[in-house]
This record gives structure tokens, sequence and C-alpha cells, in this order.
């Protein structure tokens, strides 16, 4: 009986795990096969020359490269908020808070990870309002706030999986280092948060990914249809999910469609990108921190 | 041991760890330049009495210590758990080799720097010229001088075991914790560590805690059993 179980948890499983990569790959293939006809470099660059849309010397009106380097800018930005303040809370968490302090913030960043996009960005939009009236006209929803706002959003799972890394390390890593006379920060900096940086890694990786593909958060704070590439953080912008959105809910005949399916194959190739920069940057770190001399 | 300089005292040690009792009332001389065996059946605290030496057991939740410890450094007795005594200058002060061989996951060559380059003030040249020394001690340097820079990771357990020794002795301790040092060597290895032990007492106390009675008879000055919490001095050779 007991083998007949471990028989159907094996299948189980490796059916699971097939069903997940034939999703995925179902997923892949249908953005091509209804994309692949728009692919090229004019729904990059439209009717403007690329090395003039590349240099800004000439806007790019009917191409996705505005959205494109919205796109870019808003996750590099979200990202840079959030990695520095996620990974100090998480070290915090892992390292120096009590047990109850940690119950409370544990709750609360779970709590936060579960928060709907949608209030993020209202609370995003409020938040420009605020800023508006309060302090200055220049200010409205714009790059900045919905980096801030994007930020604001992955800054859990940064958080929580620097701390689960940091945690998941055995006593004895922890303690090797402070029996030779290290102190407690050059414990964290030197031996465990190198150690954890895949941990940590695959956390900036989750967070590059729901930056590049969250729509609700920017609809609310500065994402506009057109306006051209972003000139300043206070400048509004066009970003691939919002027109990927866009098209989608509006489109008029099937080659608009198709230009969708190429954004979305475009917004793919910049996560791909982002994932193998944080994977190289990680290994770059490790190699610095560990094995140079 | 009268007659010589007690290195180590300890004073009604008690410590208990998440509610159960490890050490009772514990009261103990180590004298300077010796090796003194910690012998005593599995689970009764020898590697948690090392621990307290070191105050590394501070590392560990749900731990409670009560009574003194006193080590004698720069001619005086100095209470390491007294508020001005920094914890990171005893540790460069107290040596400590784990049972199981624990090499950060780095190159050969900046494992056993490590606690230099942590300390910080000392030029490169003499770095490098600590590093060799030390793995020459442990026997390990006609092994590795020519792969410094390749994981530590990638060296066998008895390797591991002997770089982990370089690596507690680049700091000069003047005491040397060693917990079952030996049980990842093979004969030789083992033979020749006991060889270095017997060689570093000259500078060094050591506090070593072994299964091995054979091994402990061979190099102890003397013998502590651990049994019930408490410590007992057993064997004293001449």
């Amino acid at each position: 009986m007991r083998r007949v179980l471990e028989q159907v948890v094996v299948h189980f499983s490796r059916l699971c795990g097939i069903i997940l990569l034939g999703a995925v790959l179902t997923v892949i293939g249908y953005l091509f096969v209804h994309g692949w006809s728009s692919l090229g470099l004019s729904l990059i660059f439209g009717a403007t020359p690329p090395l003039d849309a590349l240099l800004m010397k000439r806007n790019v009106f009917n191409g996705l490269f505005p959205a494109m380097i919205g796109t870019l800018s808003l996750v590099v930005l979200a990202v840079c908020w959030a990695v520095p303040a996620g990974m100090a809370a998480g070290i915090y968490l892992a390292e120096y808070a009590g047990p109850k302090i940690k119950a409370v913030l544990n709750l609360f960043f779970d709590i936060m990870a579960g928060l709907p996009s949608i209030v993020v960005g209202l609370f995003g939009f409020a938040a420009a309002v605020f800023l508006n009236r309060k302090f200055s006209g220049a200010i409205h929803p714009c790059l900045l706030i919905s980096s801030l706002a994007l930020a604001f959003l992955v800054l859990p799972y940064i958080t929580r999986t620097t701390q689960m890394a940091l945690e998941g390390l055995p006593l004895s890593a922890r303690m090797t280092a402070l029996s030779l006379g290290a102190t407690r920060l050059q414990n964290i900096v030197r031996v465990l948060v190198p150690q954890s940086l895949t941990g940590i890694v695959s956390g900036i990786i989750l967070a590059i990914g729901r930056c590049a593909e969250d729509t609700a958060v920017i609809m609310l704070t500065g994402v506009v249809a057109s306006t051209g590439v972003p000139r300043s953080l206070l400048s509004h912008y066009e970003a691939l999910p919002f027109y990927i959105y866009y098209i989608s809910a509006q489109y008029t005949d099937s080659e608009e469609l198709a230009t969708g399916y190429g954004a979305a194959i475009i917004l793919l190739c910049i996560c791909l990108v982002l994932f193998l920069l944080a994977f190289a940057i990680r290994k770059r770190i490790s190699y610095y921190a560990l094995y140079r001399a | 041991m009268m007659d010589k300089t007690v290195k180590i005292r300890t004073e009604n040690l008690c410590f208990a760890y998440n509610g159960r009792t490890i050490l009772r009332n514990s009261s103990m001389d180590f004298a300077e330049g010796e090796i003194t065996a910690i012998v005593g059946p599995s689970g009764s605290g020898k590697s948690t009495f090392l621990l307290i030496l070191n105050r590394l057991w501070e590392a560990i939740p749900r731990c409670a210590l009560q009574g003194a410890v006193e080590m004698h450094f720069n001619g005086r007795y100095q209470d390491i758990y007294g508020r001005n005594y920094p914890v990171t200058l005893l540790r460069r002060q107290v040596g400590m080799v784990f049972q199981v061989p624990n090499p950060l996951p780095m190159s050969i060559y900046k494992n056993v720097a490590f606690p230099l380059q942590l300390k910080g003030g000392v030029a490169k040249e003499n770095v490098r010229s600590r590093v060799e020394e030390c793995l020459r001690k442990v026997r390990l340097w006609d092994e590795v001088h020519d792969r410094l820079h390749a994981s530590a990771l990638d060296l066998s357990g008895g390797q591991q075991q002997r770089l982990c020794m370089a690596r507690a002795l680049i700091l000069r301790p003047e005491v040397l914790l060693l917990d079952e040092p030996t049980s990842a060597l093979d004969h030789a290895a083992a033979k020749g560590i006991e060889q270095l032990l017997l060689e570093l007492k000259q500078s060094c106390t050591i506090l070593l805690v072994s299964h091995y009675l054979d091994q402990v008879s061979r190099i102890a000055d003397s013998v502590v059993e651990l049994n019930n919490g408490r410590l007992v001095r057993k064997v004293e050779y001449d």
C-alpha cells in the first residue's frame, strides 16, 4: 500500500511539473504565433530612423520605443528603491528583531504582500494629489510616484526572501566568523549576506517580474497612452503592460492586436535581460565578497 | 598544577539550554601552557562548556548562564563576561576549532587570512607570510600551495579540518579550544595534529574535547570529566 502511495505521489509530482512547463511553453508559443508577424524595427521605432530615436534626436510616435524605455526606467527605479530598504528590513528581522517584534512585523509584511495592487495604486494617486496640494504644483502622477508605489508593492517579497535566506543558514555558518572575532555587523556583511545571495536574488527576480507586469498601480500613478520617452522623474511615461492592456481593450483590426502580442514578447525579453543581469550581479558580488584575495 | 599560573578560572558556572540544565555550580582552574582533555558521555555538555569560554553560546537562542569566567591575559585576570571586556577581543585571544570542519565558502587563502582581515591593520605581505606559516604548521602547505585561490570547499574533510586549525592559529591565540578536532582525520593526519598540539602548548593553553582515550593519554597533561553537569578533575599527569 505504502509503495503504491509513493508511486502515486511521484507520478502526480511529475505530472504537475510537466503541466507547469507545458503551460509556460503554451503561453510563450501562443504569443510568438500571434505576435511574430508584427516583430520588427518598425514595431519599436515606427517611421522614425532607429539611430535618431536611440540618440533622442527625434520622437517616436507610432512605435514601442518610448514604452520600452518607460518600462525599463520604471523597473530599474522601483528595484533601486525597494532592494536596499527590503534587504535592510529582512536583515533586521532575521538578525536583530526580538521574537515579539518579529512576530508583529512578519504579520505586517505578509499583509503587505497580499495587498491588491489597485489599492497600492490608489494610495500612490492619493499621495501624488496630497504632495501636489501641499508642496508643489510640479508634483503629479509621474514616473517617480509610479516607481515608489511599485517599490512599496514589491518590498515585502524582497524583505521576506532576504529574511528567509538568512534564517535558513545553519548555526555553524552563523558561528564561524563570530568565533574568529568578527563583530555582528562584519558577520552579516562579509559572511551571511554573501552566503544568502541566491535566496535574496530570487526575491529580487520576483520583484522585477512584478514591477514589469503590474498595470493597476501605474494606471493610477502616471502612465499614459502616448507621451514619448520620459524626460525626467516627474514626467508622464509610457509602459509596455499598459500598452498591451490598451491595445487588447481598444484594437480595431487584427494587425493592431498583433502589435499587442509583439509588445508582450518584447516585455518578456526585457524581463529576461533583467533576470540575467540580476544573476550576473549576484555572481560578481559573490566572487568579490568571498573569493577575491 | 599549583605551581603553574592559572590561565582559565571558572566559578560556580550554571548553564541551561531551553530550560534543560547542562552545568551545575561547576568550578575549575586550567593551568597555562597545558593540554587539558575534557571527557564525558555524549550530550554531557563538553562542547557547550567550550562555547562558554569564548561566549559563542550567546549566538544560540534560549540559553542562560550564571557564574564567572576569568582568563589571565596581559598579566592580570580579566572577567570575560565583564562589561568592559569586548567579546571580539576575547574571540581573537581564544581560538576555536569545531568538531565538524567549517570552512567558509571562500578560497583556501581567504579562509586562513579571514581573521586577520577582520581584525585589520595587518599589511598584505604580512598576511601572506602568516597564511603560509599557519598552513605549514598544520602540514597543509605542501598539499595546497599551488591552488591557494581554489575553493576551500573542494578540499577533503581532513584537509578542511587542518585548514580550520590554521585559521584558528593565525591570530596567535593564547587559548585554543578544540572540539574533537581529529574525528574527521585519518590516523596519520591525526598524529600530525597531536604533534602540532604538543608544539603549540609552549605558547598556548589548550582545552581538548576528545572521545579517544588513547589520544588523551598521549598528549593531555590533565583530564577533566564532565558528568551530570559537574566538572571533576580525574587525572593529572606529571
